[in-house]
């Protein structure tokens, strides 16, 4: 957040300001800067917000209040923008984004899905004809789709880079889960094509997970 | 994030792709990829997608979880020479049908474990370095 207070040299009024001011900054970790409109640049900031009295107190360049605050009045103008800091923190904390709380819960389902494998047929990896469809559920379901959820949350914090969201992680999702789906009907019912069809689904989600993933990881490079 | 445990992490999907890429070839014609395609396949989702991931991913974490800076950071770094000598010779030893590059990467990729392991039981530790507050 940053703090402008316009000054003029000869007001007796802006020193008590600056003081407040200065010390609120100080406390709530503010950047705080002093502008005299007997300079250019305070002139031509006065002329463009029609200051009328000095001292004139800018908030993140907004014109905020004119006059002396006291210390109280000080923490009431900057409620709103702490508030707004604050929930933006929230955004960037460590709860999951809506995308790959998704992944995390899909993944249970299709964990409890390949689960089904050792009462169907009484072994995880039996020698039937089903055994790639409930590997797959567990590998590209469960294991991917965790993957999927942990690495996209944990990797742009951990290297402080953003990472490509939106439609994209929509996109890799619906892929995913068009591969497992179709990967695991296709061999459960004998259809060959379907089986492709899920394998490509389920190629194309991971190099749409590589492509939001690698400028996370090589941001200059990207 | 260490360079290192990036390379891990990219690396790991490289193998992501690699080793679907060669599964999608096989289901369309199996005659296309010679060896023992469906082997290399899982040991290349497995060992190079999945492990790498892992590694890269608790290379970074579990040091700073554990409350102890990384025990040694050139066995990660031979970690990651180890990992990546040994899985391309045994998906080469598989395609080619030679056992002795299966063996040969095995052997390798082991090392890589035990360095990883090794490597996290000196990290991480059984007690935390927190003191108890008075």
């Amino acid at each position: 957040m940053k703090i402008e207070l316009i000054v003029s040299g000869c007001c007796p009024f802006c020193l008590e300001a600056e003081k407040v001011w200065r010390a609120a900054a100080a406390d709530h970790g503010c950047e705080f800067s002093v502008m005299d409109i007997s300079r250019a640049e305070g002139a031509a900031l006065a002329q463009r917000l029609k200051l009328q009295t000095v001292p004139a107190l800018l908030i993140d360049g907004t014109l905020r209040a004119v006059g002396v605050q006291t210390p109280e009045e000080a923490l009431t103008l900057l409620q709103p923008q702490r508030q707004e800091a604050h929930d933006r923190m929230q955004q960037m904390g460590l709860g999951f984004s809506p995308d790959n709380r998704w992944f995390i819960l899909a993944a249970q389902a299709y964990l409890m899905l390949a689960g089904l494998g050792l009462l169907m047929n009484g072994s995880f990896l039996s020698d039937d004809a089903a055994r790639p469809a409930f590997l797959h559920l567990f590998t590209l379901g469960f294991m991917l789709f965790m993957i999927y959820g942990l690495a996209s949350h944990m990797l742009p914090r951990f290297t402080g880079n953003p990472i490509r969201e939106g439609a994209w992680s929509w996109l890799q999702m619906g892929l995913a889960h068009g591969g497992v789906i179709g990967y695991a009907v296709g061999y459960l019912a004998g259809w060959p094509t379907l089986i492709v069809v899920g394998a490509v689904l389920a190629w194309l989600s991971l190099a749409v997970f590589a492509y939001r993933v690698w400028p996370v990881l090589w941001p200059t490079a990207s | 994030m260490h360079k290192r445990n990036r390379l891990f992490v990219s690396i790991a999907l490289v193998y992501g792709l690699l080793g679907g890429l060669i599964a999608i070839v096989r289901l369309i014609d199996p005659s296309l990829i010679p060896g023992n395609v469906p082997r290399a396949h899982g040991h290349i989702m497995l060992l190079g997608f999945i492990l790498m991931m892992i590694y890269g991913i608790a290379l970074h974490v579990l040091p700073r979880f554990g409350g102890f800076p990384l025990y040694s950071e050139p066995m990660a770094d031979w970690q990651l020479y180890c990992a990546n000598a040994g899985l391309p010779l045994m998906i080469a030893g598989w395609l080619g049908w030679r056992d002795m590059l299966v063996m040969a990467g095995g052997v390798l990729t082991y090392g890589a474990i035990v360095l990883f392991g090794l490597n996290m039981i000196l990290t991480v530790r059984t007690k935390s370095r927190t003191l108890p507050v008075q």
